[in-house]
């Protein structure tokens, strides 16, 4: 693999972002400025960050979008603080239109202009994760405590409910629009499958699951939860009920990241002691490339139309890896 | 790699945490804290050092142990553990009418938080003119003091002494082990507060189950809230102790706030240091006897504790 470019952000990597059109990268430390590069990891701009933390990043509108424990929202040169609580997560809509926000018991939605009429307010319980449905811009998940429950916007009643009694760290709505997945406190994976309003249980992880991701068609989940990343078949009519997963090993440590490459397919997953492996799946079986990297990966994003990716660490450097020949 | 130590910082509304917390952030002590404020806080998110976050409290259910635990609080540390930058300390206030239970627990259940943190105690700010009042009103003022480590007996300069004096029996009455200061607009000196050591099983202090014998058994307490203290010499049989711990806190552990102990058991040479919330209970090696007598001492703080069958299940651990 090649190596086109890198950067060092100044603590710890939480959040990468490739915008688009894949011309611009997000780079979202822990703490401290959020940087903005170009496709070669060239600085461009360096954004304020957020005080005591920052949350993840998103683009929106053509502009960077970034949040934090400051409860505050910075948007290209405009910012917002909707309310007192601190904000983990923005992400876009998948038409572009509207920038999502949990603050508390609150997800604010707002439009470019930055009207946020279409907020849900006074949740049951404090958002602690939400994705929107990649089929439908108008409907949305929140995780929290009980499970994940799904809203329409517009509608004060939420569609259906996903309610396993736990508490879910993340949600990820598949592309397809068919699965919502939450990774959860205690070791396991909830998935349920939305037409057939049917859930699914996976557990047997070694510690609680702090990375998940589904492929861009929607036929595979991969997990976390130890070294060795699981990844499940959602293609069939009954997904991963009833079915063997893969096993992909090779990791050294617990694996902490995960993305799927929108362009060849393949997953790649990065461990806390620098091991990066390159999945490529074929007619039930997987090869991997594995690279040993010099720092814990904490976060990874492969580029919306190109075989590359952009690598972060917990040392706070970033690196692009190139797999064109 | 060190652990962070961890206070929480709890009391009814109105008693002084914000006077407290504001004098623990203006004062030169050279650490580097940083404050986990709750909702209603009032010292706001534009300060540096302080984050501000909404309780979210999740039911964690793991085998044969149920609790609550706060979601957000798990979330937040997590991320600071990942600064470059670490804290030399982190307090977290909860509200005024919070049980500090899930707080506790939280520590307790979280691995990555056990492994990169340390609860260094729970210190409860009390108001020395309307304690009665507030102990009258919810329940929430009583688990307050329960839970503490350290009690803060504010606002001393609007009590006349005699309430003040009913008001530390009474709370003496519902926690005979917490330290008790009085203070004045919560003037105190920081490292009272933050050096408590009372979750700490290496730095175990001693237990004196006397001392409720002294201060609580003789005033009239309204409450079911109580502490039973026990002493016993001999040695413990480590199968029985820990059999009957663990029924205990599985039938009465929803009502059983805190338990702290130091025991000598049968075949070990060191003293056994052990910690209990509600359905969490956590031992370690405290360390050699150094010339103390092997006896065992036993403290429970809890709601309708029944002295009789706490002091007859202990006594038939012994060997």
């Amino acid at each position: 693999m090649k190596s086109p470019g890198s950067i060092t952000a100044g603590d710890h990597l939480l959040d990468l972002k490739w915008n688009p059109e894949g011309t611009r990268l997000l780079v979202t430390p822990a703490t401290g400025p959020v940087l903005v590069t170009d496709e070669a990891a060239a600085l461009l701009e360096e954004l304020p960050g957020h005080g005591m933390g920052n949350g993840s990043s998103a683009w929106f509108a053509g502009e960077p979008v970034t949040c934090g424990y400051d409860g505050k929202i910075h948007f290209g040169s405009r910012e917002w603080k909707p309310g007192r609580g601190m904000i983990e997560h923005v992400r876009t809509s998948p038409d572009g239109s509207l920038l999502a926000a949990g603050q508390g018991k609150t997800l604010h939605i707002f439009d470019a202009a930055g009207s946020d009429e279409q907020s849900l307010r006074d949740l049951p319980t404090v958002v602690s994760d939400f994705a929107w449905n990649p089929k439908s811009p108008a409907e949305i998940a929140t995780a929290g405590a009980g499970g994940a429950v799904l809203w329409r916007l517009g509608e004060k009643e939420p569609f259906a409910r996903f309610d396993w009694g736990g508490a879910s760290l993340q949600v990820r709505w598949s592309n397809d629009g068919r699965w919502l997945a939450t990774a959860d406190q205690t070791p396991s994976v909830h998935v349920y499958d939305i037409p057939k309003d049917t859930p699914l249980k996976m557990e047997g992880f070694e510690s609680k699951v702090r990375a998940l991701a589904f492929s861009t068609d929607g036929k595979r989940l991969a997990t976390a939860g130890s070294p060795v990343v699981t990844v499940w078949p959602c293609a069939s009519s009954k997904g991963p009920d009833g079915a063997r997963p893969i096993q992909v090993d090779g990791s050294e440590s617990e694996v902490q990241a995960l993305d799927f490459s929108p362009v060849t397919g393949q997953l790649a997953t990065g461990d806390g002691k620098g091991t990066l492996l390159v999945v490529t799946f074929e007619k039930g079986q997987f090869r991997r490339k594995r690279v040993r990297l010099d720092s814990g990966i904490s976060t990874l994003a492969w580029h919306p139309s190109k075989p590359l990716m952009a690598v972060g660490h917990e040392s706070g450097s970033v690196i692009l890896l190139s797999l064109e020949a | 790699m060190s652990r962070i130590p961890v206070t929480i910082l709890t009391g009814f509304l109105g008693a002084g945490k914000t006077t407290l917390l504001n004098r623990i952030l203006g004062e030169k002590h050279g650490l580097r804290i940083a404050v986990i404020e709750n909702e209603f806080g009032e010292i706001g998110i534009d300060h540096e050092l302080v984050i501000n976050a909404e309780e979210e409290l999740f039911e964690m259910n793991n085998g044969c142990i149920c609790c609550t635990v706060r979601g957000d609080l798990i979330r937040i540390l997590g991320n600071l553990m990942k600064r470059r930058d670490k804290f030399d300390h982190i307090l977290i206030e909860t509200t005024g009418l919070a049980d500090p239970g899930p707080v506790v627990q939280t520590f307790f259940v979280d691995e990555e938080l056990r492994e990169q943190t340390v609860v260094n105690g729970v210190v409860t700010v009390v108001d020395a003119h309307h304690f009665s009042r507030h102990v009258g009103e919810t329940h929430e003022a009583e688990e307050q003091v329960a839970f503490a480590d350290v009690i803060i007996l504010n606002k001393c300069d609007l009590a006349t002494p005699g309430e003040l004096e009913a008001t530390e029996l009474r709370i003496r009455a519902i926690n005979a082990l917490a330290v008790i200061h009085h203070t004045t607009r919560a003037e105190i000196d920081i490292k009272k507060v933050l050096e408590v050591g009372g979750f700490n099983l290496d730095r175990a202090t001693e237990i004196n189950p006397h001392f409720l014998d002294a201060h609580g058994h003789h005033h009239h307490h309204h409450s079911d809230i109580s502490s039973v203290g026990i002493e016993a010499e001999g040695e413990c049989d480590g199968k029985k102790l820990n059999d009957w711990i663990s029924k205990l806190v599985r039938d009465q552990g929803q009502d059983i706030f805190r338990m702290k102990g130091i025991f000598a058991v049968k075949g070990q040479a060191d003293r056994v240091v052990f910690q209990g919330v509600h359905m969490l209970i956590d031992a370690a090696s405290g360390g050699p006897w150094a010339g103390r007598p092997r006896k065992n001492s036993l403290v429970f703080i809890g709601r309708k504790l029944d002295r009789e069958a706490l002091t007859s299940g202990f006594r038939s651990c012994l060997s």
